[in-house]
């Protein structure tokens, strides 16, 4: 049933390619006969080659030829005296006729050569428009999937056809279908493996019942499937590379983690060892003064070593992306505060300026990531800055976006290393010389980022600031509003 | 020496066990120690401790369920041991009936203040509760309503006043965000955190000398507020 209706159009197209010439010829031959009494003989069979040029450059050699045939009879039996007979009286008609009949299937077939020969070049030349259209759209695939749908259009755009079928195997097999309903119930009627030079990457199956996949369009369909394949292995190739890369970088960032911890760590346990080891021994008597010195370098020690080890948790957890803000609307300058009373034996030597205005609104932020911002941020200040000197804090509202500035008066830091402060382990100075883990600022970024802010650093007049913004809204709202009492009791 | 407190301490680590013991042993108190969440629960039951301090991070059970578990037989004061950056979990065990928390490490002298204040709380719900708490200049006769420093009566509003009776009269104590909610605003405004942060911050104007660095009024960040009055 489907099979006979889609031979139909085919059928008539047929049909009509030998029928069309016949009407053709009865009505030059309708004309000719009107004007037979001007016309001489030489030249109706003259004019009889245009319209015979003509049909077989429209519709090929077969209909040429029979035209050619059935000219020359209606040109004997209309035109050649006597007339409405097939005979023929005169020689010299005789020789008229033969030659007519010669002309007439020689030009046939030169026409029908040449239009040939231009229709094989113009399907040259789509072939070639259309793997260069495949291989310009390849180039810039990433991966896989991307090289599986264009493939598939392109087969669709060259072979037409039902259905397509694009399957890729490897380490992740999936096939990609153009349309996207289900493929007809028979088997394809066409599948063109796609073959690397090592090993089998897919194949292309193509459902197209009518017409017939012509061998010309086989072998473009191949080339089709080589251009997959290449691009296919340059995607993969690209993607090996790139993940070595990574792997390299996290194997070299692991190796940093584990010097600088191991650096990080000794040092205070080098300190309380030696203390509690000499405090152990008879070595320092129960009345000496270096015994609360002591006592007091373990105790400060087991804090830093505590430090630490929060920081290694902080980082890895905002590297794992497990750092979740727990907003809610707070009071910044609470905030700072209480980071402030937190530091005030760290803070002594230097002058703290604290300028948050009481008219800012709150802000959706998670108190206890936010007093780790400022913790941070305050003891790199306090490490840098020279002692006596200003370090100030600075909280400003811009449009809907809270802008924090946190300042000091220590030296300027070269405009390279503004950008990678933030990037762990970095150091602008050598290892030695300040302590801490490298991780306090990288940590600030990753819970500003976290925040949905933006933290930078800058050289200023004076001296060397870090500035972070804050999205004052939270899902789009803005603070809310808080139920005051009116009159007090 | 029986009347001296006893303490029951539930913790995985045998070197905290072991500090724990001496130390406590030193100030007086008699010290039970158990390593498992079961054998906390059992002890727990026979000996009847004054106080429990437990560790969150138990190998057998959830610290929070211990909590629950412990809550259902016996009021005895709970101390949440507890390593830092798990405010969720102390804030559920608070919730769930504990007293107060203590985050590993801690020095030892804020783990006998703890101890200190939870020994008292219990003791004070048996017994009398005191109607008026001291905290420096600061007096507040709870049974009166009313709030001075020196001689000089402070202004508070309905809900300012609420807010620093609920903590006054648990001082030394911390309580969550959410405890305090549902006692000054009600239960349906439990969620509602900024409502504490603003009405603290005007009670901190109106009582601490100096509102950025209170004395009395403590934030405990991720987990509430702690009054502190004199001893």
């Amino acid at each position: 049933m489907n099979h006979a209706k889609m031979q139909g159009p085919s059928f008539i197209a047929h049909f009509r390619k030998y029928l069309l010439p016949v009407v053709v010829i009865a009505s030059t031959t309708a004309v000719f006969i009107v004007l037979r009494d001007a016309l001489d003989t030489t030249l109706v069979a003259l004019l009889y080659l245009i319209p015979l040029g003509m049909i077989t450059a429209f519709w090929g050699l077969g209909p040429g030829i029979m035209s050619a045939l059935i000219t020359f009879l209606t040109f004997n039996y209309f035109f050649i005296v006597p007339y409405y007979t097939l005979t023929v009286h005169q020689p010299t008609d005789v020789v008229v006729l033969l030659v007519f009949l010669i002309v007439a299937v020689v030009i046939s077939q030169l026409v029908a050569r040449a239009q040939a020969g231009l229709a094989a070049a113009t399907a040259r030349e789509r072939e070639a428009t259309q793997l260069y259209e495949l291989s310009t759209a390849l180039v810039g695939s990433p991966n896989d999937h991307a090289i599986a749908q264009i493939l598939a259009k392109q087969v669709h755009a060259v072979a037409g056809g039902e259905y397509v079928e694009i399957n890729i195997t490897g380490s992740q097999s999936f096939s990609f279908q153009l349309p996207e309903i289900g493929p007809p119930t028979r088997p394809p009627e066409l599948v063109v493996p796609i073959e690397a030079a090592r090993d089998a990457l897919g194949e292309i199956r193509l459902w197209r019942g009518a017409p017939a996949i012509s061998s010309s369009e086989r072998r473009l369909l191949q080339t089709l499937a080589s251009q997959g394949a290449l691009a296919l292995e340059r995607a993969r190739l690209a993607q090996a590379e790139s993940r070595a890369q990574v792997l390299e970088e996290s194997d070299q960032l692991k190796s940093a983690i584990l010097s600088s911890v191991s650096h990080e760590l000794r040092t205070p346990l080098s300190t309380i060892k030696a203390a509690a080891s000499s405090l152990r021994s008879n070595d320092v008597s129960w009345d000496s003064t270096a015994r609360p010195e002591l006592i007091a370098a373990i105790d400060d020690e087991a804090d830093h070593l505590n430090m630490l080890v929060g920081n290694l948790l902080d980082m890895s957890r905002i590297e794992s992306g497990a750092l979740k803000p727990k907003r809610e609307w707070n009071i910044l300058p609470e905030i700072i505060g209480s980071v402030f009373i937190r530091m005030k034996h760290l803070t002594e030597e230097h002058q703290i300026e604290i300028d948050a205005p009481e008219s800012l609104p709150l802000v959706p932020v998670d108190y206890v990531q936010m007093e780790q911002v400022f913790t941070n941020l305050l003891s790199n200040s306090l490490k840098y800055a020279p002692t006596r000197t200003i370090i100030r804090i600075c909280a400003r509202v811009e449009n809907d976006t809270l802008h924090v500035q946190v300042s000091n008066q220590g030296p300027q830091v070269p405009h390279e290393h503004l950008e990678r402060i933030f990037d762990k382990f970095y150091r602008i100075t050598a290892a030695d010389r300040v302590t801490g883990t490298g991780l306090g600022l990288s940590i600030c970024k990753g819970i500003i980022e976290a925040h949905g802010g933006r933290i930078w650093a800058k050289n200023v007049p004076d001296g060397f600031a870090f500035n972070f913004t804050l999205p004052l809204t939270w899902n789009g709202a803005m603070p809310p509003q808080i139920p005051m009492d009116t009159e007090t009791e | 020496m029986s009347n001296a407190p006893h303490i029951l301490v539930i913790d995985d680590e045998p070197q905290i066990l072991r500090a724990m013991r001496t130390i406590l042993s030193e100030k007086g108190f008699r010290v039970t120690t158990a390593s498992r969440g079961e054998e906390g629960l059992a002890l727990a039951a026979t000996n009847e401790p004054d106080l429990v301090i437990l560790d969150l991070g138990l190998p057998d059970m959830d610290g929070v369920e211990v909590c629950r578990r412990l809550r259902e037989c016996t009021q005895t004061p709970i101390l949440i041991l507890s390593v830092r950056d798990s405010e969720r979990d102390k804030v559920a065990a608070l919730d769930m009936g504990a007293d107060d928390y203590i985050t590993k490490p801690f020095g030892i002298q804020e783990l006998l203040a703890r101890v200190r204040v939870s020994l008292r709380h219990s003791a004070n719900r048996k017994g009398e509760q005191s109607k008026i708490v001291r905290a420096g200049q600061i007096t507040i006769d709870l049974a009166w309503h009313i709030v001075k420093r020196g001689d000089e009566e402070i202004k508070l509003t309905g809900t300012e006043y609420k807010l620093l009776a609920y903590l006054a009269s648990n001082h030394g104590r911390v309580l969550t965000h959410q405890s305090i909610l549902s006692h000054v605003w009600g239960p349906a405004d439990a969620d509602h955190t900024e409502y504490l942060r603003v009405y603290t911050r005007q009670l901190r104007k109106k009582i601490e000398s100096d509102p950025e660095s209170p004395q009395f009024i403590l934030t405990e960040p991720g987990i509430g507020y702690r009054f502190i009055a004199d001893e």
